[in-house]
């Protein structure tokens, strides 16, 4: 049988001829993959908003009067122009359209592309990725641009699919963009994305660690923007814009006398800023870093000394980060109260809103009612955030050291879901607190009385989600995140659709944020919140109970 | 005689897996106990069990006459637990780490502390990610022996280490067994076992299938033999003590238990030219001494 004996050569991988090309296109298919997923996902949610931005603009306020008032009373803001940016021509789609998406979204793209940056090439080092990538074929600097072209692939991906939104929505009669201004300002809406991805890049070479980097970008870029902020503040301020790369994105003037020339120093910051980080991956060790790591801190011995301390010390990051994101919140809420109110009086659509929550009171108490369910759904997001945690500490294994102590399972538990409601309380407060301050600053007439109680109004639905997230945990550990998320993304969504079309009462009934009055819209009902909370005790009993009884579980 | 230790036909199933079949044994106070089996065989699952942190199926578990599933807290107040698994608080340093351990157990020997960071030549100044796993490792092991416990739960505590610091760690137990303190010290090294325990305890597939003093189990303690001749071996079948023979060409492949003598002398007669002996690996003794079926490659090695 001798013409069996020779293989088939062509089922045999073909021999690279560029073995160095090979190793980088891994790099790059790798990277691309992985942005261009993070970007169709993010461009739907830039798109959405686009397209609810244009289209709630022209069912809200189909009148010129109704526009007119509009576009008065926001571009008389103060503080909205500080916040979003300068208001031009708001008695248009167009305008109002660009005005938000840009104030909003430029800032979304920026914690967007810093994060990608950092996570894509110091993240892939820190966890020792970067190293196997290295040990094929290829150099340091290759790789480095390989990587970063997979990047420009996720951010491409993210422009197309805002493009497509952008697009559809002007196709609506009366939206109406034409389709070169919709592709001018789903560009321009790419700006402050590829700035902040391009200051990632570079501070993930400066930086020791991911995390690290994330610091100094985050604060890189807040500084811009407070830079921004002042220069939006007042018009004897307005040149202080060009000494921010933030304050660029609004020269670029999308649909309101566009300036394509602005893009210029955005351009070239973000080729220094990425040339300068591939200059330094090429030249540097691998784990070496310009800044020094901060691995080796002096000890910080003062909250460990049980559960409880240990919990509050490795939640403080997450903790004081909603409660900066809750005050500002409730800052913007309450500083565009009064206009919006203003804005909004005559709009049936928000009337019809307010009147299905139950709400009486008119003016910007109306307007802070139906935006505090916001603030209710962000609260409740930390709470579940916390089940999260909870479960991340048993999946890791890390509990096991507490509780090969003499220390109890419920004492543990206890402490975790005491942080979380402590958290959830106290961003409550905090948000109704701020949204008084941005309320009083515009003689809005609703008073600190009325905003407190309203603030803490939200705090019961979350109470509820920790209860239902400790049953949870206790019953089916690896579920309990999804369940939390899952149920407070439901209660939104339920929401949501109330709002949009006419629902069924039993539907509505199933949403946390259905059983609380809006505040400060009407006075807090103090009976249904009882109720929410009674509920969550005893999901959380039962809860501990059944967690004492069950075997731990590893991820 | 007090008891450190006691289970009572102790039993974990997951599911259909019997990870742990009636296990019934006492190690008394002062006592340091090895507990052998590959990996696999239910060693963790014996120490989780009596740690309390996973639930038992069947049977009873104490730790000094006290309930270990039922009352954890009161047994854990005398116990000290090592784990081979180094997970620990990324975000805390090594430093924070002592003291919240420190803090949440109760009493500690600081000076004995700073001794084992000495004798680890640890770091504890930097942050948990930061450390390789050999040095969180040696965090867990001063965390566990700095508290002086009663009774030390050891799950293969030295997964990870350098030599030089496992002679750092034979040197901590020595310490416990001068101060009366009782070791559960799980393994899959049986020199580690043969050089720190009074007793062994073997486990294979969930099963205690021996128990006793070193003494007892000599014949576990084999050699593992290469040896390389220039012409064709001489038959060692016969040799006292010699097992498992194996002939590659000019190679053979043997354990032998008990005295080496015989075999040197029928070696070095044969114009021996290349002699390899290494102890055996536990997989390969529960296969000389329990397995079942024999090794695969045997059958196929076979001329």
């Amino acid at each position: 049988m001798l013409t069996t004996a020779r293989p088939r050569l062509s089922r045999k991988p073909s021999v690279p001829r560029d073995p160095d090309r090979q190793a980088a296109n891994v790099i790059f298919a790798q990277s691309a993959r992985r942005a261009i997923r993070s970007g169709l996902l993010w461009g739907a949610i830039f798109g959405l908003y686009v397209y609810a931005s244009a289209a709630g603009y022209a069912a809200s306020y189909p009148s010129l009067a109704a526009r007119r008032r509009l576009a008065t009373s926001f571009g008389a803001n103060a503080g909205l122009a500080a916040l979003l940016g300068p208001a031009r021509r708001l008695e248009t789609v167009a305008g109002f359209t660009a005005w938000r998406t840009m104030g909003v979204l430029t800032i979304v793209g920026g914690i967007w592309g810093l994060l990608l940056a950092t996570r894509m090439l110091r993240g892939e080092e820190d966890a020792g990725r970067w190293e196997l990538m290295l040990s094929g074929q290829t150099t340091r600097r290759r790789a480095a641009s390989q990587a970063i072209a997979g990047m420009g692939a996720g951010l491409i991906v993210l422009w197309s699919v805002t493009a497509l939104a952008t697009i559809a929505a002007g196709s609506n009669s009366k939206v109406s963009f034409p389709v070169s201004g919709s592709l001018y300002l789903a560009t321009s809406l790419m700006a402050g994305a590829s700035l902040a991805l391009a200051l990632g890049l570079l501070a993930g070479q400066l930086a020791a660690s991911r995390r690290q980097a994330n610091g100094v970008g985050a604060a890189t870029l807040g500084l811009a923007f407070l830079l921004r902020m002042a220069a939006d503040s007042s018009s004897s301020l307005a040149w202080l814009r060009w000494a921010s790369p933030l304050g660029w994105p609004e020269q670029l003037r999308p649909f309101t006398g566009s300036s394509p020339l602005a893009w210029l120093p955005i351009a070239l910051l973000v080729l220094g800023l990425t040339g300068g980080a591939i200059l330094i991956a090429g030249r540097r060790d691998l784990g070496a870093s310009a800044l020094p790591s901060r691995d080796s801190p002096p000890a910080r011995t003062f909250l460990l000394t049980g559960p409880a301390g240990l919990t509050a010390r490795l939640g403080a990051g997450v903790a004081l980060g909603w409660t900066v994101g809750l005050a500002a919140l409730g800052l913007m809420l309450g500083l565009v109260a009064q206009s919006a109110s203003t804005a909004i009086s005559g709009s049936a659509a928000i009337e019809k809103a307010l009147g299905r929550l139950g709400g009486h009171r008119g003016g910007a108490a109306a307007y802070l009612g139906v935006a505090f369910l916001i603030a209710a759904t962000l609260v409740s997001f930390a709470a579940a955030g916390q089940i999260a945690a909870t479960r991340s500490e048993e999946a890791h294994g890390y509990v096991d050291h507490l509780l090969v102590q003499p220390v109890s399972r419920s004492r543990w538990l206890l402490a975790r879901l005491a942080f979380g409601a402590a958290l959830v309380v106290g961003t409550s407060v905090i948000a109704g607190l701020f949204a008084w301050i941005g309320a009083a600053s515009q003689n809005s007439g609703v008073g600190l009385g009325q905003l407190l109680p309203a603030g803490l109004n939200v705090a019961p639905p979350a109470v509820f989600v920790l209860g239902i997230g400790a049953l949870a945990f206790g019953a089916a550990p690896r579920l309990a995140p999804t369940i939390a998320y899952g149920l407070v993304a439901w209660s939104f969504l339920v929401e949501f659709l109330a709002s949009v079309i006419r629902s069924n009462h039993l539907l509505i009934d199933t949403s946390i944020f259905s059983h609380i009055a809006p505040a400060p819209a009407a006075n807090p009902n103090w009976a249904a919140t009882a109720w929410l909370v009674g509920l969550g005790v005893a999901a959380t009993v039962a809860g501990i109970t059944v967690f004492d009884r069950r075997d731990l579980a590893s991820a | 005689m007090a008891l450190a230790i006691r289970t009572e036909a102790l039993t974990k199933r997951f599911g259909k897996t019997v990870a742990l079949d009636s296990l019934t044994l006492e190690v008394p106070v002062g006592e340091v106990i090895g507990y052998l089996g590959p990996n696999g065989a239910g060693k963790t699952t014996t120490i989780r069990l009596l740690l309390g942190l996973i639930r038992a199926s069947a049977g009873r578990a104490e730790i000094f006459g006290v309930d270990a599933q039922a009352r954890p807290v009161e047994a854990h107040r005398r116990l000290a637990y090592v784990p081979g698994e180094a997970n620990l608080w990324p975000s805390l340093s090594g430093t924070e780490t002592l003291h919240l351990l420190a803090r949440v157990h109760g009493s500690v020997d600081v000076a004995y502390r700073d001794t084992l960071i000495d004798r680890f030549d640890f770091d504890p100044g930097k942050k948990v990610r930061a450390y390789s796993k050999g040095n969180r490792q040696k965090l867990l092991l001063i965390a566990g022996l700095m508290t002086r416990a009663d009774l030390l739960l050891l799950d293969e505590p030295t997964s990870g280490l350098d030599p030089l610091m496992e002679q750092a760690f034979r040197q901590c137990v020595g310490d416990a067994r001068q101060r009366g303190q009782t070791v559960f010290l799980s393994s899959h090294i049986l020199s580690e076992v043969e050089a720190l325990c009074d007793r062994v305890a073997i486990l294979r597939a969930g099963s205690l299938i021996e128990v006793g003093s070193l003494a007892e189990m000599r014949h576990l303690s084999a050699l593992s033999i290469d040896a390389e001749f220039d012409t064709t071996p001489p038959d060692l079948s016969r040799v006292p003590g010699v097992t498992a023979v194996r002939v590659e060409g000019n190679r053979v492949r043997c354990q032998v238990a008990g005295s080496v003598e015989p075999l040197l002398t029928v070696l070095a007669a044969a114009g021996v030219h290349h002699l390899l002996s290494r102890e055996p690996s536990l997989e390969e003794l529960f296969l000389a001494h329990y397995g079942a079926t024999p090794p695969v490659e045997e059958a196929v090695g076979a001329p």
